[in-house]
C-alpha cells in the first residue's frame, strides 16, 4: 500500500477524521518532541507545546495547504512558535550568549534509527556548509527560542539586519542541503 | 529576487505577521519558489536535535486533549494544562532529557555513584541551590536473564520528590539488527508500560534513564524485552532480562 502523502491526511483531518491526525501525529511525534525538547530543556513543557500544535491543526488554527511549502515544515514552523510562547510565559531565564553552543552536537545517542541517522547526517553536514555566524543565527532561532527582536537586542545588530542574516542561513542551508541530498558523497574530508 | 514580500518571510516564520500580512504572505509564498524552499528546509531543522524517546503515555495524553470536543469551545490560551509541574521544577525532570544523549558508560559511572550515594544527583544537576537534604528513596536490583539470554543488567529505582526515575543499565548484550531495540517496561498487575529503550554500544553495552512524573507508585515487575522496533506500547519481542520489585519501595 502506497503511503499516503501529508498534504492528503491533512485535508482528511479538516473533515475531521480522526484516524488522520492520529496517522500524522505517529510519523512526527518524535521528530517534534526532540526538537521540542532540545529548545525548551523541558520533557514537560515540550509536550505542553507538541499539544497546542496538534490542537491547532484539528482545530483548524491557520490552515495549511500545499502552496505554503512542505507540511513538515508548517508544523515545525508551529512547533518552534509554541514553544517560543511557552517559554515566554514560563519566564525561564535564557541561557546567556556566551554559552552558547554551537549548533552541532558530538554526542551519539543511544537511540537513533536508520532513518533519524540519514536525515540527521545530512542536516549536520548541511549545517557545516554555513559561516559560524550563520550557524549561530540558526541556533539562536530554532534552537534556543529567540525572536528575532530579541536576537537583536542581545547581539546588538539592527533588527532589519538580523532578519537578512536569519534569511541569508537558511537560504544558504538549503542550498547545501539540497547538494548534499542530491550528491550524496559531499564528502567533509574532501572540504578540508 | 528579494522584494518586499520576501523581505517578510523571517516575520513570517516568527509568527509576528498580523492577520492581513499573513494572508498576503501566503500567497506570495505560493508564488515565491525561493522563498518557498527556505521553508521547506526550516522542516529539516529537528534533526539537528538528539533524538528523545517520548514521554510515557504521551501519546494517549494528547490526542486525548485534541479530540476533547468541550475543550474545543475553550480558547487554547485558556486551557487547563494536562498535568501539573512542580514548582521549581524538580532537577530530575531535566535530567529525563538529558539522558538521550548518555553513553552506555557515562550511565555506568551515574549508577554507581547512585549506589554510594543518591545525593550525587544533585551534584551532577546544574542546579546548585538544590535542597540540602532531598527526600530520596532508591532501590537497585539485578535484572535476571532469560534462557539462552546472554546479557546482564541492573536497574536502579529512585523516588524523589514524586517522581520515579528508572537507570537501567545492561552488558554483555546481543547486537541488534534492523530496527530492533532493547525496550525497558515497567510492569504493574500484568499490565506494562514503555520506560525508554536503546541499542547496544559497540561494546554490547547499553543503558537509558527515564522519568516518570505520575503514577510513580505500585510497580512490582522491571522487564527488558528486544523488541522488532521501537515505539511499541506493548511487548511483542521476547523478554531477555527481567526482575520483581518492591511496590513499597
Ligand atoms: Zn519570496
Amino acid at each position: 500500500m502506497e503511503k499516503i502523502s501529508d498534504a492528503l491526511l491533512y485535508e482528511r483531518v479538516r473533515g475531521k477524521d480522526k484516524d488522520a491526525l492520529e496517522e500524522l501525529y505517529d510519523r512526527y511525534e518524535k521528530m517534534l518532541f526532540s526538537y521540542l525538547c532540545k529548545m525548551t530543556g523541558d520533557r514537560d513543557l515540550a509536550e505542553e507545546a507538541l499539544q497546542e500544535v496538534f490542537v491547532k491543526v484539528w482545530r483548524g488554527v491557520g490552515s495549511y495547504d500545499e502552496s505554503k511549502g512542505k507540511f513538515v515544515a508548517w508544523l515545525v514552523t508551529m512547533s518552534r512558535n509554541a514553544a517560543v510562547d511557552l517559554i515566554r510565559k514560563q519566564k525561564k531565564p535564557s541561557v546567556p550568549l556566551d554559552e552558547i553552543a554551537e549548533v552541532e552536537s558530538t554526542d551519539s545517542s543511544v537511540e537513533e534509527t536508520a532513518e533519524w541517522q540519514e536525515k540527521s547526517e545530512q542536516i549536520h553536514q548541511a549545517v557545516r556548509h554555513l559561516s559560524e555566524e550563520q550557524q549561530k543565527m540558526v541556533h539562536l532561532f530554532y534552537f534556543k527560542g529567540y525572536t528575532h527582536e530579541t536576537i537583536a537586542e542581545k547581539c546588538g545588530i539592527p533588527l532589519g539586519t538580523v532578519k537578512s542574516r536569519i534569511r541569508l542561513a537558511l537560504k544558504k542551508l538549503k542550498t547545501s542541503l539540497q547538494m548534499v541530498q542530491e550528491g550524496g558523497v559531499l564528502d567533509d574530508k574532501r572540504e578540508l | 529576487m528579494t522584494n518586499v514580500n520576501c523581505d517578510q518571510l523571517i516575520d513570517y516564520l516568527n509568527g509576528t505577521l498580523n492577520e492581513e500580512e499573513q494572508k498576503q504572505f501566503e500567497a506570495h509564498l505560493a508564488e515565491c519558489p525561493e522563498c518557498r524552499d527556505i521553508v521547506d528546509a526550516t522542516g529539516e531543522l529537528p534533526y539537528l536535535a538528539d533524538p528523545v524517546v517520548p514521554n510515557a503515555g504521551m501519546k494517549a495524553r494528547i490526542l486525548d486533549a485534541v479530540f476533547d470536543e468541550e475543550a474545543q469551545q475553550t480558547p487554547l490560551a485558556e486551557e487547563p494544562k494536562k498535568r501539573d509541574r512542580p514548582a521549581p521544577p524538580a532537577p530530575m525532570a531535566k535530567r529525563g532529557f538529558r539522558t538521550s544523549k548518555w553513553t552506555p558508560l557515562v550511565a555506568a559511572a551515574l549508577l554507581v555513584s547512585l549506589l554510594g550515594n543518591a545525593y550525587a544527583f544533585y551534584e551532577l544537576s546544574d542546579q546548585p541551590d538544590a535542597p540540602a537534604a532531598p527526600e530520596v528513596a532508591f532501590e537497585t536490583v539485578d535484572l535476571q536473564a532469560s534462557e539462552a539470554f546472554e546479557g546482564t543488567g541492573t536497574a536502579a529505582l529512585v523516588h524523589e520528590e514524586g517522581a520515579l526515575n528508572l537507570l537501567v543499565q545492561a552488558n554483555q548484550l546481543e547486537p541488534t539488527s534492523g530496527d530492533q531495540v532493547y525496550q525497558v517496561w515497567l510492569l504493574k498487575d500484568g499490565q506494562p508500560i514503555p520506560t525508554g529503550a536503546f541499542t547496544p554500544s559497540q561494546e554490547n553495552e547499553g543503558a537509558v534513564f527515564f522519568s516518570l512524573d505520575e503514577n510513580t507508585e505500585g510497580w512490582d515487575t522491571i522487564a527488558v524485552t528486544l523488541e522488532p522496533n521501537r515505539g511499541n506500547e506493548t511487548p511483542q519481542g521476547e523478554v531477555v532480562l527481567s526482575a520483581a520489585i518492591d511496590p513499597e519501595a
